[in-house]
């Protein structure tokens, strides 16, 4: 800032004196530079003649020096701050067709993996090797060629091939004419910054989403758990009422009906939500469908026994291990055998159950449930697997529907056919562990 | 059957629970006794009438599977039906596993939990008759002199006089005459009878 100082010269005499005697450091030889002009200044409007003029000269000599010194050094500075930034600094000339590079700081160098001698000199854009995004690159050319500032985010190669994210501005310099003679660019490595933005994306979707179907399924099941309670009673109320009103009072019996009923039709719902909320993606395994069948066998065997129920095995040891859900396919098993079960129920004749797996084609494993009772009637054939549909008479009907799902989910198919002879068999397709299979 | 001698006992901390299923059961002529805790049931003095227990898992302070070990620990011999609000496969293998006649969801209807008790019942039954049995023939072998109880249980290794003879440097005529003693204080009229006492009995291994 050039202010007009009024000095006054008897204290400017005294100020140079005491100049000339301290030590002139770094920090002063600009106060000393702008002191000694005005004080040159002022001279020069109190010339005295001869002997004055020459020291004047010579004053002014070493001012001239000082002045290019500090310039010197400003510069010295300067480059050394651009070399010492992080960020990739280059300098490039614009008034070639071409944008030849005439400075890359050390971290541009490291960013692109190109020495300093590789780069000067030549053009900016064959820094962009084969792998860049052409698009990007003609308008960076074109917005520069416009003399326009450039400013994205893009996919760059390292000389090695190595990817990296980075922000790129690029800003024309003009001259005192206003010009575009050079630009500027600063390049930034947004690699690690775009890797964490996504990782914190994906926690945070993660994170949501846990939240949400983990609140929300503790919530409905803590719920569930609590509903059942009342409802459990309610049921054994109703029919305790109905055991002790048994033969009597038929309207009230009715009405007791109507209660259970509809007790029911609320289970039904509390199951169906609860099943919702388990997770629904199967957490698939190697698994051994004979060993399964085993241990579900063994869970529902006192069932069996009291009900008079022969229970026979054809399991094909040879056939491969499966690919599936542990829990969700005992599920259905459970769910199969219980319905065979149930459909013996009033059966005077041979109560047999058998059991059988076989290995159906290359991929695909067979199960079969077969029972002994009265079969299927046909017109109940085609609702079998649907939500809602039973023939029991205080069943739910659930099973089948879920059954059919779980069994889709493997990529197989659950169905039902009665037996040439009597009864009904239930089976269903499951796909084999392929890993496995070429393993094996 | 004649339900009046048998009692149900039922612990759950919901107290409808309790009250309508002894409500339900009583109308099946049982005895019932409800409990809101475990430590409530396990407190109970249990009279010698032939029983089962319903539990819920979920209870204060002592939960189902808890009360199920610490019935094994002190030989409690009550089939145990589980029925619950929150049941899951696992956990159900867990609980049959661990010796559970049944393990039911709520809500459950009537019919579903009679069959469960009716199981329970008959199982109860064939339990106590072993344990009877068990405790009949530890009072005989009781009754054994120590010279007897040896040949008891060299007999019951299936040993011949004369090995046992040799093996106790006695003569063979004391060794049938210790047998014939312990055949008739252990009221067994033949060597394999002899046997399947001692296997009831939990001997069955050598104690020399």
């Amino acid at each position: 800032m050039k202010k007009k100082i009024i000095v006054n010269p008897k204290k400017v005499s005294k100020v140079i004196k005491k100049s000339a005697v301290k030590k002139i450091t770094r920090i002063n030889l600009e106060d000393k530079i702008r002191r000694q002009t005005n004080a040159i200044r002022i001279r020069d409007g109190q010339l005295k003649q001869g002997e004055d003029r020459e020291k004047l000269g010579a004053d002014r000599e070493r001012l001239g020096a000082d002045r290019e010194k500090v310039a010197e050094e400003q510069i010295h500075i300067q480059t050394k701050a651009m070399d010492s930034a992080s960020d990739g600094i280059f300098i490039i000339g614009a008034k070639k067709f071409n944008f030849p590079i005439i400075y890359a700081n050390t971290s541009f160098q490291i960013l692109t993996g190109y020495t300093k001698n590789e780069v000067m000199g030549q053009d900016y854009f064959l820094i962009y090797g084969v792998d860049a995004d052409l698009r990007v690159v003609e308008e960076i050319k074109v917005t520069l060629r416009q003399g326009r500032p450039f400013h994205g985010e893009m996919l760059n190669f390292r000389k090695n091939g190595k990817k990296f994210w980075s922000s790129l501005r690029i800003t024309p310099v003009r001259d005192a004419r206003g010009i575009v003679t050079h630009f500027v660019g600063i390049q930034t490595d947004t690699t690690l910054m775009k890797q964490r933005n996504l990782e914190i994306e994906e926690q945070r979707e993660e994170l949501l989403h846990v939240t949400r179907v983990g609140k929300l399924a503790e919530f409905v099941s803590s719920l569930a758990h609590e509903i059942s309670q009342p409802l459990t009673a309610i049921l054994a109320y109703a029919q305790a009422a109905q055991r002790i009103l048994a033969g009597r009072e038929p309207q009230l019996q009715e009405i007791l009906q109507y209660i259970i009923n509809d007790d029911q039709r609320a289970a039904e719902v509390i199951r169906r939500l609860r099943y919702l909320l388990k997770k629904n993606k199967p957490t698939f395994e190697s698994i051994d469908i004979n060993v399964l069948i085993n241990d579900t066998v063994t869970l529902i065997m006192p069932h069996i026994t009291a009900k008079n129920i022969t229970i026979n095995f054809k399991l094909d040891n040879k056939i491969p291990l499966i690919h599936g859900d542990r829990i969700q396919l005992q599920q259905v098993l459970l769910n199969l055998i219980s319905n065979s079960i149930e459909a013996m129920e009033s059966m005077d004749g041979q109560r047999e159950l058998m059991i059988s797996t076989l290995s159906k084609s290359a991929d695909m494993v067979l199960v079969e449930v077969k029972d002994s009772g009265y079969g299927i009637p046909a017109e109940n054939m085609k609702k079998l697997f649907s939500h809602f549909f039973t023939s029991k008479t205080d069943g739910l009907g659930m099973g089948l529907s879920i059954s059919r799902s779980i069994i889709e989910a493997h990529g197989g198919r659950l169905d039902a056919k009665n037996n040439a002879d009597h009864g009904a068999t239930f089976y269903f397709t499951i796909p084999i562990n392929m890993k496995n299979a070429n393993e094996q | 059957m004649n339900n009046s001698n048998t009692i149900i006992y039922v612990v759950d901390d919901d107290v409808s629970i309790c009250r309508s299923l002894s409500l339900l059961l009583k109308s099946h002529e049982f005895r019932v006794e409800t409990f809101t805790s475990a430590a409530a049931f396990l407190a109970f003095k249990h009279p010698k009438v032939l029983s089962c227990l319903v539990s819920d898992i979920r209870l204060p302070n002592i939960n189902g599977f808890a009360l199920q070990e610490k019935m094994a620990e002190e030989g409690i011999i009550t089939p145990i039906i589980f029925i619950t609000g929150c049941g899951d496969i696992p956990m159900s293998v867990k609980a049959i596993k661990a010796g559970a006649i049944d393990f039911i969801s709520k809500p459950f209807t009537d019919k579903k939990l009679l069959e469960s008790i009716t199981l329970a019942l008959s199982k109860a039954k064939v339990l106590n008759k072993d344990q009877a049995e068990k405790a009949k023939i530890k009072q005989r072998i009781a009754t054994l002199s120590p010279r007897e109880l040896e040949v008891f249980h060299f007999v019951a290794q299936g040993m011949m006089n004369k090995n046992i003879a040799t093996k106790r440097g006695t003569s063979l005529q004391t060794i049938k005459i210790h047998r014939g003693r312990v055949m008739q204080k252990m009221q067994a009229k033949t060597v394999t009878e002899l046997i399947h006492l001692a296997q009831k009995a939990g001997i069955t291994s050598s104690s020399d």
